[in-house]
């Protein structure tokens, strides 16, 4: 479960933002360019101090609570040029070893996992020479690696190949079956619409809207498609 | 022409763009001027004795043009270096250079563009070595206002020449020879190669210093009017017209150095509109991937967190051409040449320098050079700044802050093992000190460098640089290495010479007592200023 409570963040211009996602849910965040959906996940993930409020994730406080918190999300961040001069095994084990993944799991869940994702040829290769879809992958990988209870992912089919976008939707929702959260930032509308259980939509720093999509056409009294409804709300009029 | 000057300046815009620098550097370089006054007033007055001395010395003589000859040799020489590693990666290495090829510029007006920066630090070497010694020397001369105005002009030439050389025969080089078939590898090869000639002229210089020999040709070049000028600018014309032109006001020389600039520049240009951009092409493939063979289950280990850290930031260093080359070999610059000098000369004068101090006074120098090179080494003053965008896996992996910085000034005290154990050799083969000397001394240089990588990882975090484009920013256009070893040598240098002074503390466990409680003191300073900065969460305002 994540709780965002009256968190603020003065130059991204969020304030005291309420949320508080439930287990077992896909939730999408959506909101237009500068609209702070990056500022709060990267306040979500303790990249950035919170100005003011509290977000605990799994009941851990990510200020107070740091390690234990972190222990509990994968993130994949908007840019995957990380790490870019190990190799991919490299990246890999060091990821297994912040995590204190067992050699045996480890083992099993790298070779499973890459083969699905069709990079385990590519892991003795620097990640440099890895094309953008592929260092997402890796960077995928790296966090089903653990198999964290909360997954955060910040644009995470942005630049994967069809198969491999299928094949993370489908991780995206066996994960939200097994009771775990998922909560992920797109401006792919219709991803949001074949994916999630709910949506959260933040404009200016503000949360306009939270639930499912079928509240959100009830509340606003419409049939219209999610993009349609999504530029009414976040257009400037 | 216009587009030659837009490109130059946004390419310079570029380079110094304060985009993600905080106003503390400004606070940082003042106290570093403020150390650096009396450096220069002391640089300054030595150049003007040197100059002085050597011309009242030479001037019966009518020998004294050898000073400006040998000044412009230095500079030519110096210029030619420093042009040859910036041009490398300025033309070639730079990422951003890939970004300007699909506009419409000719290769000459990139060139032209990439040349900028690099004649800027050309120009303020000059400004720092030329400029004040053509002055001292037209005061010592009592030089006319036209001296003056030629010397000026000639400093305006000056990195003209050098640069062109080293650019044409670099751009020969990246052109015709497939070195850029592996930009990695070329990068460390081109800056092994630049240390190993360094260090091949010295030792040919060294071994082949006939004294007698050189003597005769002295005595007889010294016989003619300039004739020892004639000897030492005898292979390179540049530098005979420069000299001829300043010392002896011939207008004909100016025209004749005039001309030679004028024609370095032409073929730097006209060669470079052929050679530069196809030589360029070559440098942004990536290589193909190659398939792993085999099972990669033997790859994967499990690690402690702080190894698996420490490996990971070992591996960066030595995986990145630019990180190798100023962590590590730049490094081992300074004990390499002291180790060649010491070993070459062995028995003679210069090793027996160290006889002529006590074992106190032995260790106090051997103290105050080793803090000095370790704390050049810029491992530890780009702990964070080399992470750049990666830094903020950081904050999201679950890591204590403390692991992180212990982990970073560990690497950093691990890469000084190198340096140090090329000391260690010169102590015992070269300076032949006693077991007892070199074993204190260890342990305290080892103490050292956890202080000077401590000191340097606390700077870093202060004043990071993660916003860079190419990795050579993280190290140039930045003063943090100069504070570093300023806060360093001042505060060392200072104590080391009141121990020196102070007449009851004698012998050597003494000395080495007194320097390990004031090195574990500022460790332990150093430590309480970083879990402060830590507790205020100073690694997450980045």
């Amino acid at each position: 479960m994540i709780e965002i409570n009256d968190v603020s963040k003065d130059f991204a211009g969020i304030k005291s933002m309420n949320l508080t996602i439930p287990d077992g849910k896909i939730i999408g965040f959506l909101g237009p360019n500068g609209a702070g959906k990056s500022t709060t996940i990267k306040m979500m993930t303790g990249i950035l101090p919170i100005d003011a409020g509290t977000i605990t994730l799994n009941g851990f406080d990510i200020e107070k609570e740091p390690i234990q918190a972190k222990q509990h999300i994968g993130y994949v961040p908007d840019q995957p040029d990380m790490f870019l001069r190990l190799k991919g095994i490299d990246y890999l084990n060091f990821i297994g070893d912040i995590f204190e993944v067992p050699e045996t799991t480890r083992k099993e869940r790298i070779e499973r996992l890459t083969t699905q994702f069709n990079i385990y040829e590519a892991l003795q290769d620097y990640i440099q020479t890895y094309s953008h879809g592929m260092r997402q992958k890796i960077i995928v990988t790296g966090v089903l690696l653990h198999d964290p209870d909360i997954w955060i992912l910040d644009e995470p089919l942005t630049g994967l190949d069809p198969k491999s976008a299928y094949m993370l939707k489908e991780m995206m929702r066996e994960h939200a079956a097994k009771g775990k959260t998922v909560f992920f930032s797109s401006h792919g509308l219709e991803v949001v619409e074949q994916l999630c259980d709910e949506v959260a939509i933040i404009k200016n720093g503000e949360l306009i809207f939270y639930g499912g999509l079928a509240e959100m056409r009830k509340q606003f009294q419409t049939n219209q498609s999610l993009e349609q409804v999504f530029l009414e709300l976040t257009s400037d009029e | 022409m216009n587009r030659t000057w837009l490109l130059i300046k946004t390419i310079l815009k570029m380079h110094y763009s304060r985009a993600g620098k905080s106003n503390s550097q400004i606070g940082l370089l003042v106290v570093a001027a403020l150390f650096l006054i009396p450096l220069v007033f002391f640089y300054l007055s030595s150049l003007r004795e040197i100059i002085n001395t050597l011309y009242d010395a030479l001037n019966p003589l009518g020998q004294e043009t050898v000073i400006i000859g040998l000044l412009f040799v230095v500079m030519h020489v110096l210029l030619f270096f420093m042009s040859f590693i910036t041009v490398l990666s300025a033309f070639y290495f730079a990422e951003d250079i890939i970004s300007f090829l699909p506009y419409p510029f000719h290769g000459y007006q990139l060139l032209l563009g990439k040349s900028a920066q690099p004649f800027i630090y050309l120009y303020i070497t000059s400004a720092a070595i030329y400029l004040p010694a053509f002055v001292y020397y037209g005061n010592a001369a009592s030089a006319s206002f036209f001296y003056y105005i030629i010397g000026f002009i000639l400093f305006i030439l000056l990195p003209i020449i050098p640069f062109s050389i080293a650019s044409i025969l670099l751009m020969f080089v990246m052109r015709f020879v497939n070195i850029t078939k592996n930009k990695e590898r070329s990068k460390i090869i081109a800056g092994i190669a630049s240390l190993s000639f360094i260090i091949l002229i010295n030792v040919v210089v060294r071994l082949n210093t006939n004294t007698e020999m050189m003597m005769q040709d002295v005595a007889s070049y010294i016989q003619e009017k300039d004739g020892l000028l004639k000897l030492i600018t005898s292979f390179y014309p540049p530098a005979y017209f420069s000299t001829m032109a300043l010392a002896s006001g011939g207008l004909l020389f100016f025209l004749g150095i005039l001309i030679l600039t004028g024609i370095a520049f032409l073929l730097f240009i006209c060669l470079g509109q052929i050679w530069y951009i196809k030589g360029l092409l070559g440098t942004g493939n990536k290589k193909s991937h190659k398939k792993t063979t085999g099972t990669v289950s033997k790859h994967i280990k499990k690690r402690p967190v702080w190894l698996s850290y420490i490996r990971k930031e070992l591996l960066v260093i030595f995986r990145t051409p630019t990180f190798l080359m100023n962590c590590v070999i730049q490094s081992l610059f300074a004990p390499v040449f002291l180790f060649i000098i010491f070993m070459l000369d062995s028995g003679t004068s210069v090793t027996g320098m160290m006889d002529i101090f006590s074992t106190k006074e032995q260790l106090l120098v051997l103290f105050l050079a080793s803090m000095f090179i370790l704390g050049a080494n810029a491992t530890s003053y780009t702990s964070l700044s080399r992470e750049g965008k990666d830094w903020n896996s950081n904050l999201f992996l679950p890591l204590q802050p403390k692991q992180i910085f212990y982990s970073k000034i560990a690497v950093a005290w691990i890469i000084n093992l190198i340096p140090i154990g090329l000391i260690l050799a010169a102590c015992i083969f070269a300076f032949k000190l006693s077991f007892t000397l070199t074993f204190i001394w260890l342990i305290i240089v080892l103490l050292s460098s956890w202080f000077t990588s401590m000191l340097g990882t606390y700077l870093d975090l202060d004043n990071p640089k993660l916003n860079w484009t190419d990795e050579q920013e993280v190290f140039k256009t930045r003063m943090i290495g100069l504070i570093a070893v300023i806060i360093e040598i001042g505060l060392f240098g200072l104590l080391v010479l009141l121990v020196w002074n102070i007449s009851f503390i004698q012998g050597l466990y003494l000395t080495s007592g007194i320097l390990l409680i004031l090195l574990v003191t500022a460790i332990l300073i150093i430590d309480y200023l970083l879990k402060s900065k830590l507790k205020q969460n100073a690694h997450q305002r980045i």
